[in-house]
Parts: C-alpha cells; structure tokens; sequence
C-alpha cells in the first residue's frame, strides 16, 4: 500500500501533507499531555513494532503482496493519536531508508495509514466493544473487525488517490503524466487483496494483540480506555450518551468524504439530472419535452459554481475540486448549525425535566 | 586505567539542595550521615506480585554494598526504589536526609540534584544505550540535567577515554558487542559524576575478561569515594569486592546483612536465600577463604 | 518454594531412542516460508543499513554537505521530477543523478541495484496493462487484435504514461537513495531536526530505528525456537501465518516491557519529557551553494520541460 514518488501528481501529494501536518501537530500535542514521560520510548518501539509488522509482506497469489500495518492495534493500545505518531514514523524509515513509499507521497501514506487506519480502525473497535469490561472477549472480535476494516478502509482511500491521477493530470494527447489506471480498475486492484489476505493479517494480528494483553496483562490497556471496567465485577452504571453537534457534523462530513468518489466509478449519467435537452425523448415514448419540465428548469441559475467550475470554464479540475471543498464545508457547517439548534431545544426539555424531578431528590 | 581526576572526584560545586513538597522526619534510628535510610518497604507488580515485603536498609557513604539473592528476590527491585524509579506501596526512602516520594520527584530543583547525586547501571543494556550514537548515548544525562553542549561534549570525550571506547563515539549501538555496550551504559552513567553508583547484575552476561575489568573499574570508583550499590547472584566474582552484603529471602525480605565474610560462612543462610545448592559446598568453602581475606583488606580501609 | 527441588528426569528424556519419528531424517527439504524469507531480509536489510553507514563515511562530494542541504536540494529535485511531463527531462535528471553518484563514490553496481531492483521493475509490470488501448485510449501505434472493426494493441498515449511514470518513479528513488547513503543516519536525523521537525519525533524516530533491530532479534528468536521445535511441515503457509499471530501477541508483550525499562533508564538520567540533544549542524559556504545549485537545477530543468510543449 505504499505509494511510490512518481505515481501522484505534487499537487496531490501537496494535498496529503495538508492534512498530515496539522494531523501531526494535533496528536502530539494529544499524546504528550496523555502520560507525560513515558510516551517517547513507548511510541519509539511501537513504531519499530509497525515496521517490522510492514515487513512482514504476505504473498498474495496475483504475485503481489499486502502487508498489515498495526495501525489498528496501536490505537487500541495507545490511543488513535499516539498511533498517527507510531504509524508515520515507521513510514518515515520505509521512506527514507528503504524507498519503500516515497517521499513526496510520503504525506499521502500518512492519510492512508497512520490517519485514516487507525481512527476507522478504533473507532469500529469502539462502536463494537462499547463499554464491555476490558477483559471481555467481545474487545478481541471488535480489535479483529477494527484492524480489518481499518486497513481496507486505507486500501480504498489509496486506490482512490491512484483512481483520480489518470482523470486530472494529462497532457494535451491525453497521455496520463501519473499513475494511469482509473478508479474503476484501482478499487477492484487494491480491494480484492486487502479484502482477503492483508486484512485478514490485520485481523488476526489485532485480536491477537488484545487476547494477549487481556491475559498478561490487562493494565496496559487502562490508559486508552478511561472509564472502561476492568472486569464484569467492576462496571459502572452507564452514563447518558451524548451525541456533539459538532461530532456529528464531523462524522457526517467524514463519511461523505470517503463515499463520494464511488460515484465516479458509475457508468453513465445520473439518473434525472440531465439537461431536458438531453433526454432520449423517444425511448420514454414522448413527442417533447414535459410543458413543466420545460418551464421550471433553469428557474434558478444564480450558482455560485455552476456546473462544478468556475463560470469561465476555465481550470475544470480545479473547479471541480473545489466545489467538491466549498460544498463539503457548507454541507459541515449546515449539519453543525442544526445540530446546535437541536441540542438547545432538547436542552431545554431536559433542563425543565430535571426541574420537575429536583424536588423528589431533594426529599 | 586512567582514572581522569575531573570525572572521579568530588566536584560538586554546590549541588541544588534536595528539599520538595512531601516531608517526613528521618527514622529516630537512622545512622547520621547515611545516604539512604529505608523503612519498611513494600512493593509488589501489578497489585499482585509482590516484590518487596518490608525491608529495612542503611546505606552509609563510601559503602560497597551486595545485594545477594536468588532470581525474583526483590533486589532490582530495591534498586529502581533506591533510584526513584518505582515507588513503594508502604514504608518510607529517605535519600541524603529528604524524602523520596513521586511527588518529590516531580520538583525541578529536588529532582535535578537527585538525578545528578545517583546514578544506575541497567542489566539490560540494550535498555540503557537507547540513542543513535554512542557520543548522544553518554551526553543524554549532562544535557537532561543542564550541563552546556561544551563541557558536556568535554566530559563526554574525557569519560569515553578513560573507559577506552574513544574509537565508539560515532557508532551505533547495535554495531556493538556485549561488553562494549555495558562500557557504554556505564560511561552514560558516570559522565554525570554520581556520589552513588548502583549496578544491577553488573556482570550478568559479561565474558570474563569484562568481568574482571568492571570488578576492578568498581574498586577504583569506590576508592575515588563513589559509593557503590549492585545486586548479584553471583558469589564468585563480585563478593571481592563488598564491604557489606545483604541477603534477601525468596520471600523478598532481608535475610541477613553482614561483612562477606560472615555472610559466605554461613552456608544454612546461604542455602535458605536459594544462593547455593547443597552439592556446591565443597567448591564454595574453596572459595569462601579468599573471598574472606578480601573482604578484612578492604574492611580495613575504610572502617 | 524455598525449600531445594529435586527433579526425577522422566526416563524418556535419557533414551538414546529418537522419540516421535522413528524414520529417521528422511523427507525432503521444503523450501523457507515466507516468515522464513521476511527474517532473513530482515536481517540482510541490517547488513544492508551498516553498508551504507560505509559509504556514508567515504570522502565524496555528497558525503562533504551538511544533511539539510541535501535534504532540501532532495526535495526540491524530487518536486522538479514530480512536475516534469517529459521523458527527455527525466532522463537528463537521472543522468545527473549517476554523475552526483559517481561523484560521491558510490559503486555504480551498488546504486543500480539498490534503486532498480524492486520498486522501479515493479511498476513496470503493474504500469504494463496501461499502455493496451482498453485502459488508455488513444492512437494506436501497435495494433495487436480488434474489436467492433475498431484497432486495438499498445497506444502511443499508453507507451509514453508508462514510460514517463517509470522513470520518474526511478528518478525519485534515485534521488532518496542518494541522499539516505551518503548520510549517516545520526546526521540525517540532525537533518530533520535542522528542517524543523520537533524534537519529540525526532527522539522518537531515533529510538524507533535503534529498536528495530533489538525487536527483529527477538522475532528471528522465536522463529528459530519455534522452528527447531517444527519436525513436520503442514501448508507451510498457513502454520506461518499462526505464527504470525501467536507471536505478534509476545511481541506486543515484549515491547511493552521494553518500553518500560527504556523509560526508566531515561528517567535515571534526568529526562522529564522534554529531550535536549547535542546540535553540531553548521550550514557552510559550501552547502549554501548546493543549495542554490539545486534551485537552479530545478528551474532549470522545469523550464527545459516547459520549452518541449506541454
């Protein structure tokens, strides 16, 4: 999965540092106010655990290999972003020292696996264990499906990278100046391996990892786990989940994000969208186009970037990009604002409730 | 060896003063001028392991100090609490007159003028010798307590020198042997110039040659007034060089603490702290009465 | 516990007899797992890490220039290679690369092998399908079958994306290997510290590298011990990859420990989270030049990329 200089366009690479700076900056702001002194040697070795692991290349039949990464497991041990520092620096050595994964793609194998492995893989870890018992073995199956979706989640944000080159980035002849496959031959390339061997490693690695702990010792796990029971003996009445606004709204975004370059891959259209003009009036049995059809369309032609491009038509792909941004931000904050609105009605209902029930409590 | 006048002697210019938040007045029994006073000292691994159950010890400058006892005794244990590294679930440390608690540790100045006053040789190398190169190795503690690239650079060329691995200062560590690490260790150690050495299985997995080479390197650090602590299991080589041995029980208490001699004498003592096997007497009485004019020349220094 | 044990060896141990396999030592050899060859690359790969600290050491023009300096004229080399749309412009910069090689008294053979041997033949094969007309349309200049009366084979579109990606993805490794061999790895490290990298990641990579070798020892440890315990092989395959996962638990165990104890040996030693290092990097007149040198290189070579059309 790692990406080699050469297959990625700079700009795209510059994309990927974009994200994995501040990435880097948040988690080690995160991991030193964690457990003060003891977070440099604890990530140094995870992260010579990560390359080693990497080394490990599993034969995959088609000639190729696939590798797990840890990046999972890590972020169940340590903690999604003391598992963005491990990842990254065992990436760094593979870089630097054995040109494996380049150095301008180095930000984009970032993304793919010290970002975006160990936060899908933790946070399904989560979504599974929920507030089972630390020893409970519900943790091991939620590490194994973890790691597993983790690293095909990876998988398909790096086929997705490869997929877009051929698209945005060709000469005037239309020879692609990078990685020339496009998405609907990169996903199928990427997924089948990771879908069987890679992620099957991943899992079996991740259970494995947490089955040992919980036997040897469970302690380990208490730091990234507060508030998670020891035992079944131990556990704590639940407390009332909370939903953020702003986490969902990030949630949702994020989401999106990973969807939406699946529609590239469909052949065709978009069914009714196209222009009126467009419609194969014959196949649908119809002389002209519907009066109303006809009417209303085009009632509101103010966009800001019709078309996804700028109004010129000028820099397609830029446009296009950049619509995807504008409208992933909209999108973001219009969820943030409902959510906000929400969380003040449903508030205020609480807050009375709890008026109601003071009384009671008091006497 | 060359023993470098600047590296060995006591040069501690005004050290910061060791005083910090948590207070307890020394045990009405502690001998005046010790370095450590122990009390009562329990401590056990994962709440569940104990390690330590209620040891007492005393540890006066200019001492070398044995540690004897079976594998899993407690003693490595009693030296990562003598350096503050682990601290004991009951019982009290008290380091040159002040106590030694976490908290304690957590003061700039208390936790400066401690880390510079003791210092630990690891057993495990590979654990200690933990930097790029062997220059960065021994110049971590100098640059952690403050010292200015330029003396600490001095100090670092003047203690490799003295240990003979100036030719090392620009490897890696896993380009090195066994005893080249431990030199190594050993050198991060004393380039910050501690009153209080302690080695744990110093010469565990050393070729003899290095053996012999850190009993004597021990000797002469302890004459140049280093007070010295180590924990071994091995009664052939280093109960030359004690001037006390203290012999902990497989039930991680203190046994008995003695000159070597009337420790290595008492076979039911060493046979009960699991130190030898019945079948070993005859060798061990061979040994015992060399071990124990050693030990009067060298009590004779120092009491 | 204290009281002294005395073991009964159980009398089959003092048989003379071989005790499961009364074959003998026939049976053919089978050929190392894949766990068998990652371990033995692994350890190839160390050898290979200290050869390089060899070159690192040689009196050559690289070896002269302080680790930010090359890093920086790297990355810009490597953005300028990223950039190019021409394969003429690519290989000039390669042949440029060579000559900075033979400069630094790298081994030709050496260099070669090292940047061609896998990722550059790898991206052949996989860049291969892209130069057929179904995955790059275009001019047919090889016509090989047809279909719908339409000629299909090799495009010249598809020959050019696949050469021009390949010599690009050599171009770009080139330019790493050079670097990463004609530096010690404590002075790159220097480096990166030098281009601004926090000292937090910078202690932590420098420990990371050092124990890689420690923890790569303790898994050709458990191979050995495990493989010496093996009499027969089952699906080699599938027993390796349970081994993979038995020991990433023990590993996992280990490094833990490990971590533990280095932090404690830090501690001794005065650490309290924040690491001060020794900093020897001066910039000298000679590595600024190389700087610009490699600004210059840069420009130029996108500009000569430019005057070939678009």
């Amino acid at each position: 999965m790692h990406i080699p200089d050469g297959y990625l366009s700079p700009s795209t690479c510059a994309v990927g540092y974009a994200v994995a700076i501040p990435t880097w900056a948040i988690a080690s702001k995160r991991v030193s106010k964690v457990v003060k002194t003891r977070n440099v040697p604890m990530l140094a070795v995870f992260s010579a655990l990560s390359f080693l692991v990497m080394m490990f290349n599993v034969p995959i039949p088609d000639g190729t290999t696939a590798h797990a990464v840890g990046g999972a497991v890590i972020a169940i041990c340590l903690g999604p972003w003391a598992a963005v520092i491990a990842v990254s620096v065992a990436l760094l050595f593979q870089a630097l020292l054995f040109g494996d994964g380049g150095v301008l793609s180095y930000g984009v194998n970032v993304v793919n696996m010290a970002i975006i492995l160990p936060f899908v893989g933790y946070g399904i870890y989560r979504l599974i264990a929920g507030r089972t018992p630390l020893t409970s073995g519900r943790r091991v199956v939620a590490a194994a499906i973890g790691g597993y979706v983790g690293i095909n989640a990876a998988a398909l944000a790096a086929a997705v990278e490869f997929g877009i080159q051929p698209d945005l980035f060709k000469s005037a002849d239309g020879t692609p100046l990078y990685s020339p496959y496009h998405l609907s031959q990169t996903i199928p390339a990427m997924a089948i391996p990771h879908l069987t061997i890679a992620g099957l490693v991943e899992a079996v690695m991740s259970a494995a990892i947490v089955a040992y702990l919980q036997r040897a010792d469970v302690s380990r796990l208490v730091p990234s786990h507060p508030g998670i029971p020891l035992t079944e003996a131990d556990r704590a009445p639940r407390p009332a989940r909370t939903l953020a606004p702003a986490r969902v709204a990030l949630g949702f975004v994020v989401l999106m994000v990973v969807l939406s370059p699946l529609g590239l891959l469909a052949p065709g259209g978009a069914f009714g969208e196209d222009n009126p003009n467009d419609l194969n009036l014959n196949k649908l049995g119809l002389h002209a186009v519907p009066a109303g059809l006809d009417k209303y369309n085009g009632f509101w032609s103010h966009t800001l970037l019709g078309g996804y491009g700028f109004s010129s038509g000028d820099h397609a792909d830029l446009g296009y990009i950049l619509s995807a941004l504008i409208g992933i931000v909209v999108v973001g904050v219009a969820i943030l604002l409902i959510g906000l609105v929400m969380r003040a009605v449903l508030g205020r209902r609480d807050a009375d409730r709890e008026r109601e029930q003071e009384p009671q409590r008091l006497g | 060896m060359t023993t470098q006048e600047s590296l060995i002697s006591h040069d501690h210019a005004g050290p910061p003063t060791l005083s910090a938040g948590d207070h307890a007045p020394l045990p009405a029994d502690a001998p005046p001028g010790a370095i450590f006073v122990a009390r009562g000292l329990r401590y056990s691994y994962l709440d569940r392991f104990a390690a330590l159950d209620g040891v007492d010890l005393d540890v006066m400058p200019g001492e070398m100090v044995a540690l004897l006892g079976a594998n899993g005794s407690g003693k490595s244990t009693l030296l990562k609490v003598l350096d503050g590294l682990v601290f004991p679930s009951e019982g009290t440390l008290h380091a040159f007159g002040h106590l030694v608690t976490e908290g304690n540790l957590e003061d700039e100045q208390y936790v400066e003028a401690f880390r510079s006053r003791v210092g630990f040789v690891f057993q495990n190398s590979d654990t200690q010798v933990f930097s790029p190169t062997v220059r960065e190795e021994v110049a971590f503690g100098c640059l952690q307590l403050g010292l200015s690239a330029e003396e600490t650079r001095q100090r670092v060329d003047d203690v490799l020198g003295m240990l003979g691995i100036a030719d090392l200062a620009d490897r890696a560590p896993f380009q090195l042997s066994g005893g080249q690490k431990k030199k190594v260790a050993i050198a991060s150690v004393l380039v910050m110039n501690p009153e209080v050495l302690l080695f744990d299985e110093p010469t565990a997995a050393l070729d003899p040659r290095s053996q012999q080479w850190l009993a004597e390197l021990i000797v002469e650090l302890n004459a140049a007034g280093k007070t010295i602590v180590y924990a071994t299991h091995d009664l052939d080589v280093l109960e030359q060089i004690a001037t006390r041995c203290v012999v902990f029980s497989e039930d991680h208490r203190i046994l008995a603490s003695g000159p070597p001699g009337a420790i290595l004498d008492d076979t039911a003592l060493l046979l009960s702290a699991n130190l030898i096997h019945e079948h070993s007497h005859v060798h061990l009485r061979e040994g015992q009465r060399v071990e124990h004019s050693h030990a009067h020349q060298r009590g004779g220094h120092h009491h | 516990m204290a009281e002294h044990t005395t073991t009964t060896t159980p009398s089959w141990l003092l048989s003379s007899n071989v005790g499961l396999c009364p074959c003998g030592c026939i049976g053919k050899r089978t050929k190392g797992s894949f766990v068998e060859k990652t371990l033995t690359g692994g350890s190839d790969l160390l050898r290979q890490v200290m050869f390089s600290d060899d070159l690192a050491r040689r009196s050559g023009l690289l070896q002269r220039l302080d680790p930010r300096a090359k890093l920086g004229g790297m990355l810009l080399l490597l953005i300028g290679a990223g950039l190019a749309h021409h394969l003429e412009t690519l290989l000039a910069t390669y042949v440029v690369v060579l000559a900075l090689a033979g400069a630094s008294r790298v081994p030709l053979g050496f260099f070669l092998k090292r940047v061609w041997l896998f990722v550059p033949i790898f991206t052949l094969i996989v860049v291969l399908p892209a130069t057929l007309s179904i995955v790059t349309h275009g001019d047919v200049v090889v016509e090989l079958w047809s279909w719908h009366g339409q000629p299909q084979g090799l495009t010249a579109q598809g020959l050019r994306s696949a050469a021009l990606v390949v010599s690009r993805v050599a171009v770009s490794i080139s330019l790493v290997v050079l670097v990463t061999v004609t530096t010690p790895w404590n002075r790159l490290l220097a480096g990166l510290r030098g281009l601004g990298v926090p000292r937090m990641f910078i202690l932590v990579i420098g420990m990371a590298y050092r124990y890689i070798f420690l923890l790569l020892d303790s898994v050709t440890d458990m191979y050995e011990a495990r493989k010496a315990r093996t009499m027969a092989r089952v699906k080699h395959d599938r027993t390796a990859r349970a081994f993979v996962g038995a020991s990433a638990g023990a590993l996992v165990g280990k490094a833990n420990q490990l971590s533990e104890e280095v932090h404690q040996a830090m501690v001794a030693r005065g650490y309290r989270g924040e690491a001060r290092v020794l900093d020897t990097l001066r910039l000298r007149r000679a590595d600024l030049v190389a700087l610009a040198v490699a600004v210059l290189a840069t420009a130029l070579m996108l500009t000569a990329d430019r005057m070939l059309g678009r």
